[in-house]
């Protein structure tokens, strides 16, 4: 499955300053595992060494955040938009 | 000091969302090309103690984000209140910083009748403040 992942600033570092790329996979992780091959360093700053979802990361596939669906494992289909956001918090 | 240039409107906008919110802290964007404030995106704070803390409502972000996208147009600012301690990054602001290239923007309302707005950097837990400049009319 082809998807659409878009890169916020902060990551745009390991896309050569693209703001999005493409990437393949049957799932999001799988997608986050794929993007990590051809520029590395996405997946350790999506994914935490647990294999989870950073915290301070918000992932929507297409319209809905992702934790509300499968998390990582949210099956994806040919033509999806992964966006990828920081979480935007403080004191 | 580096400077952070703001239209006058727009610093004006966000404090008025300051006071609006009052004593819970607001947050939202000041968005625009890269390194250029042109607009204000209010953003819903959903943190569980808004007095004390800020969380943006991460559906309103991407919706922020996706007109961003659309229009070649980025965060240039990140901006939220303290209402009862001075325009400074707190150490939870600082420990939650994630993106180096924009600016931290802090409206204070300690004095609600003297709003206080100052502007920094926030890189790899180092705070550097920028010179405010309010500009009557966007460049």
């Amino acid at each position: 499955m082809a998807v659409e992942v878009r890169m916020p600033t902060i990551l745009r570092k390991y896309t050569s300053g693209a703001k999005a790329v493409e990437g393949s996979g049957s799932t999001v992780r799988e997608v986050i595992e794929d993007l990590d091959q051809r520029h590395p360093g996405v997946r350790g700053a999506v994914v935490t060494d647990g294999g989870e979802l950073h915290r301070f990361i918000n992932m929507y596939l297409n319209d809905e955040d992702i934790r509300f669906l499968g998390s990582l494992e949210t099956p994806v289909s040919d033509g999806d938009v992964i966006s990828i956001l920081p979480a935007v918090a403080g004191g | 000091m580096l400077e952070f240039r703001i239209p006058e409107p727009v610093a004006r906008a966000m404090t008025e969302h300051a006071q609006a919110e009052y004593p819970k802290e607001c947050c939202g964007f000041l968005v625009g090309p890269p390194g250029e404030v042109r607009e204000q995106v209010k953003l819903t704070n959903v943190d569980p103690d808004p007095v004390m803390r800020y969380e943006a409502d991460p559906k309103e972000m991407k919706r922020a984000y996706d007109d961003l996208f659309d229009r070649d147009w980025e965060v240039v600012a990140i901006y939220h209140s303290h209402t009862h301690t001075p325009a400074y990054p707190s150490p939870t602001d600082v420990k939650l910083a994630r993106d180096p290239n924009a600016a931290y923007v802090l409206v204070s309302l300690q004095d609600r009748s003297l709003p206080d707005l100052r502007a920094f950097r926030i890189l790899e837990g180092r705070i550097e403040e920028l010179g405010v400049v309010s500009e009557e009319k966007a460049s």
